[in-house]
């Protein structure tokens, strides 16, 4: 099994908001989705992923709703509200920002100086 | 914002239903997790292993996701409150103190602030209130410091004054109201047509009154209460334009008002025009004294009660200098003064109630020493268990939390049960007369009060955390753990700080006595001033003639002579007389007298007198004495030779050293024609006429009521039997005479000289409880303290009695510690009483602000109870059994 990478401080909220902006998904799944849309290079540390959940949900960009399970149990279903999805708007375009920017700075040559 | 309240507030109340859907959430994401290693493989045992593994704390990650929703204070808070509880009831005697203690405090200090709420506070009940203002003429150098306003000063007013945006008139008085033989006297209020614009808020159904109905001839219209409208039209919504009969006139009706109209005190069941001739609308007619009429004004949006006063001040000068009488007006120093309207009405009761306010926060502060001192015990008492609590890892944070919770339960619950304590203590203050203070109706437990005592406790229990909180974590754990290890003493510091604490409220209480003593010292001094007239066995109502029965004074005289000569008929009547005022009643308007022959001394201003129009056997039934000459008889009335007698006061100021009698005087600011002038035939001795504490010589004059007349009268009798007796023969005497007339007012001299004592015996009442309950706290805190530490030194006690010490040094060694904190007091308690005697200056009658004997008697007094409280643990010290104590532990 190869190595994830650590995640950055502040990115689990906008890779949960990603997640769950495809489609609606319980905890678990989002676990899942977030490891498959990185194609299995983010690894989130389980234990702070319900905490994070249920902060994004208590500031309304989530809500929850109870639902079947794929295998017929009952589990609890986040899906993004319109709050949550301006708020993953805005986070989105931060973190493009930021990432031009760092590489911007990283390929300038000592002739650009 | 609100939508993490409402998450949280979901979260709190399905608490049950959030806690079972966390759970299962997480064992679902563990089951899944399984199944799908299991899946991959992984044998069942492994896979659950690991999967609870990568998952981490279960219970760790569900406390991050408490606190990712708030809730974990609600948990800490509830945590902290069962452990309050369970800590208090370990210690059932220190806390049913505490809460007593609590419940008296916040209970009187409840109390006090529901009376100056309702009285200094709460805005009048008008919109704008602050706009509201009244106007009154003073003469502050003729000796009359207020004389209301009159008819003429409003038609000057009006419309002149920009600051202003409306000026109205008022009086309040009483009408005979119903049809023939059913009547009831009523209060009413006279009003000019801006008097409900002026206030803001009118009748609901109607109008108010025009300016043509200010005349004799076209005043017969009414507007009524609320209550009048239920009670006698039941509500009848078609009321306009039927009749009301007042004073044995129809009047038609032309509004009524709503509700919750209620003008300051006046509980008027009718509003009446005020009318008035054309004759005394004239400027000249302005300072004719005796003024029972009030004016109030609205300020126009921005203006100021400097702008207003100023506007008439200079309305003042232009009008004096038109009048021929501007001099003597001038010298009387007079002004019309505006004094916002609310400030006005509570001006002479302020001073008794911030006083009252100040003493029953002494109180609090006494109780709360006395609750911080306990709970320092308590604190000594525990603090190994919250050292090591500390050591384990508890935050300073989460200490201080633990105690705020503690001490705040501790007074929500004292508050709670200060709130049975404060509801009877409105009852008492309103027993002592609080209801009769200006707006003193309005005094009740309500709303606003509660949600003050919750504020308070809240604030009470804060502050008491805080020095136990500094208590424990000032120190480090580790020196409280070896401090207070077994067998060893208080340290050093904390010992200090409750002696220190001892001192406070001993002094606190010695301010709070020497307070207290002035004010009962001022209301026995005035309980001994004589009133100048025998009041006992006297009763006085009072009656008002009606204007179409009885158009001329001759008419009313004769009603009164027909009074007179019934009552005194009556077996147990001793004496009978009626006059136009009477000693104590609110009636304080003084009018001129101007002396024949009298040369003003330079600088010297016209002086206002009391003026009587008197009848019957007046000078008998109210029991003045007789100092020089006779008295007036009704034969004065008939007489076209003009008499009068006058007071000692009178006589002294204008003939010193001289006889009175046969010297002229005119009634008004200056000589009359020769056929008006009065012969004085009598003096007699100088009465009080507002209250027992009046202590300037003012003067009086009494005429024959012909020469006097007045509609309002009132009737005196004077017998050998009960007062209660002697007013049911005045009523039915009356009812007799004139079958429309009813007496209103109706108490006995004794009485109203009582009332008017009300203003130094209610401050005086209520200091004697707050020093007595002070005084209670302070024996609890000496007791307390010194108990606690007679058992801390049990053991060093022990030692020195087997040593061969001997009782006596124990008990005197703790007799000495009482002495020493009582001494630094006391001392304290000096300071403290100085300051307050200075404060209380204004409140004080014929007692010096700091009187040795007060202070020395107040001192004796701590110093008596402090040692008694000392006593008992003294006693306890020197009894201690060696053996016993040392084999103890």
């Amino acid at each position: 099994m190869k190595k994830a990478a650590d995640l950055l401080p502040g990115t689990l909220d906008m890779l949960i908001l990603k997640a769950v902006s495809l489609k609606p998904l319980h905890g678990y799944g989002v676990l899942l989705r977030i490891r498959q849309i990185s194609g299995d290079a983010l690894d989130i540390p389980q234990g702070s992923l319900y905490p994070a959940l249920y902060r994004l949900e208590h500031e309304g960009f989530l809500s929850a709703e109870w639902g079947q399970s794929e295998n017929n149990r009952r589990a609890k279903y986040y899906h993004l509200t319109a709050a949550g999805r301006r708020r993953l708007r805005q986070e989105t375009a931060g973190w493009n920002r930021l990432v031009s920017a760092i590489a911007a700075a990283l390929k300038t040559t000592p002739e650009e100086v | 914002m609100l939508r993490r309240v409402r998450s949280f507030l979901r979260a709190l109340i399905c608490r049950s239903d959030f806690e079972a859907g966390m759970s299962e959430e997480m064992q679902f994401h563990l089951d899944q997790y399984a199944n799908d290693l299991m899946r991959s493989g992984v044998p069942e045992s492994e896979a659950r292993r690991r999967s609870q593994m990568e998952f981490g704390f279960l219970n760790s990650v569900k406390g991050d996701c408490r606190q990712a929703r708030s809730l974990h204070w609600v948990d800490e808070l509830a945590r902290n409150l069962r452990y309050a509880v369970r800590s208090l009831r370990k210690t059932p005697r220190f806390t049913a103190t505490a809460l007593l203690t609590l419940a008296v405090c916040i209970g009187a200090n409840l109390t006090i602030f529901a009376v100056s709420d309702a009285i200094l506070l709460r805005p009048l009940p008008f919109p704008h209130p602050d706009r509201l203002v009244t106007i009154y003429n003073t003469y502050p150098k003729a000796n009359v410091p207020r004389d209301g306003a009159n008819i003429a000063d409003y038609y000057e007013f009006r419309g002149h004054i920009p600051a202003f945006e409306s000026v109205s008139l008022y009086s309040f008085g009483t009408a005979t109201v119903g049809n023939r033989g059913s009547t009831l006297r009523e209060p009413v209020t006279r009003v000019t047509p801006e008097f409900f614009t002026t206030l803001g808020e009118g009748p609901m159904i109607g109008r108010v009154f025009t300016d043509t109905e200010m005349n004799y001839q076209t005043d017969g219209v009414a507007i009524l209460s609320d209550g009048y409208w239920k009670e006698y039209f039941h509500g009848d919504p078609h009321v306009v334009g039927q009749k009301v009969w007042v004073d044995g006139f129809p009047r038609t009706v032309v509004g009524v008002l709503p509700s919750g109209f209620r003008f300051l005190s006046s509980n008027s069941q009718l509003y009446l025009p005020l009318s008035s001739n054309p004759e005394q609308r004239t400027p000249a007619e302005r300072h004719s004294g005796g003024n029972v009429v009030q004016m109030i004004a609205r300020l126009r949006p921005g203006a100021t009660v400097a702008q207003a006063q100023s506007q008439i001040d200079a309305e003042n000068d232009a009008e004096e200098r038109y009048d021929p009488n501007a001099n003597l007006i001038k010298a009387a120093g007079f002004r019309s003064l505006v004094v916002p309207l609310h400030a006005d009405q509570v001006a002479s009761i302020r001073p008794a109630l911030v006083l009252l306010q100040a003493g029953v926060f002494v109180l609090l502060l006494i109780g709360m020493v006395n609750l911080v001192n306990l709970l320092l015990v308590r604190a000594t008492v525990r603090s190994k268990e919250l050292s090591v609590r500390q050591v384990l890892g508890a935050s300073r944070a989460h200490v201080m939390r633990e105690i705020a919770t503690e001490t705040t339960l501790l007074t929500l619950l004292g508050g709670l049960l200060g709130l049975p304590v404060a509801a009877g203590g409105i009852r008492l203050v309103a027993a002592l007369g609080a209801d009769r203070l200006p707006f003193g109706t309005e005094i009740a437990f309500n709303g606003r009060l509660a949600l003050v005592a919750v504020a308070a406790v809240i604030i009470l229990g804060v502050a008491l955390a805080a020095p136990i909180a500094s208590f424990h974590l000032r120190s480090h754990p580790a020196n409280a753990l070896q401090s207070e290890a077994r067998g060893g003493t208080a340290g050093r510091a904390t010992q200090t700080l409750r002696h220190g604490f001892i001192v406070t409220q001993i002094a606190l209480a010695f301010v709070l006595l020497t307070g207290a003593a002035l004010l009962g010292m001022s209301l026995k001094r005035a309980m001994e001033v004589s009133p100048g007239f025998r009041s006992d066995h006297v009763i006085a109502g009072q009656l008002s003639l009606i204007g179409s029965k009885y158009p001329t004074p001759e008419s009313g005289f004769a009603f009164i002579e027909a009074l007179v000569s019934k009552l005194e008929n009556q077996p147990g009547v001793l004496s009978a007389g009626v006059a136009t005022n009477i000693p104590f009643s609110p009636n304080n308007g003084k009018s001129a007298a101007t002396v024949e022959g009298y040369a003003p001394r330079p600088g010297e201003s016209p002086r206002g007198s009391y003026s009587y129009g008197v009848a019957g056997n007046y000078f008998q039934a109210m029991g003045l004495t007789l100092k020089a000459g006779r008295f007036l008889t009704s034969a004065d009335s008939r007489r076209a030779a003009r008499v009068c007698v006058v007071d000692e006061d009178f006589a002294r100021y204008y003939w010193p050293g001289k006889s009175a009698l046969g010297r002229r005087l005119f009634q008004g600011i200056k000589p009359g024609p020769e056929r008006e002038a009065f012969t004085v035939v009598g003096v007699v001795g100088s009465i009080k006429q507002v209250g027992l504490t009046d202590d300037t010589a003012q003067g009086a004059v009494y005429y024959p009521y012909i020469y006097r007349p007045d509609y309002n009268l009132f009737a005196v009798v004077r017998g050998s039997v009960r007062t209660e007796a002697l007013g049911l023969f005045l009523q039915k005497t009356v009812r007799r005479v004139d079958p429309d007339l009813a007496v209103s007012g109706m108490q006995s001299m004794d009485d109203r000289i009582a009332e008017s004592l009300m203003a130094w015996r209610s401050p005086a009442v209520l200091g004697g409880i707050f020093s007595g309950i002070a005084l209670l706290l302070v024996v609890i805190g000496i007791y307390g303290t010194l108990s606690y530490a007679v058992a801390q030194r049990r053991r060093e006690i022990a030692v020195r009695i087997a040593l061969g010490a001997q009782p006596e040094h124990i008990r005197a060694q703790f007799f000495s510690l009482a002495l020493r904190l009582l001494t630094g007091g006391t001392m304290l308690g000096l300071i403290g009483a100085w300051l307050a005697g200075q404060a209380m200056q204004a409140v004080l009658f014929h007692v010096r602000a700091h009187s040795p004997a007060i202070l020395v008697g107040s001192a004796a007094v701590i110093a008596l109870v402090s040692l008694m409280a000392c006593l008992l643990p003294a006693q306890r010290a020197a009894r201690i059994s060696p053996m016993q104590a040392l084999s103890e532990e």
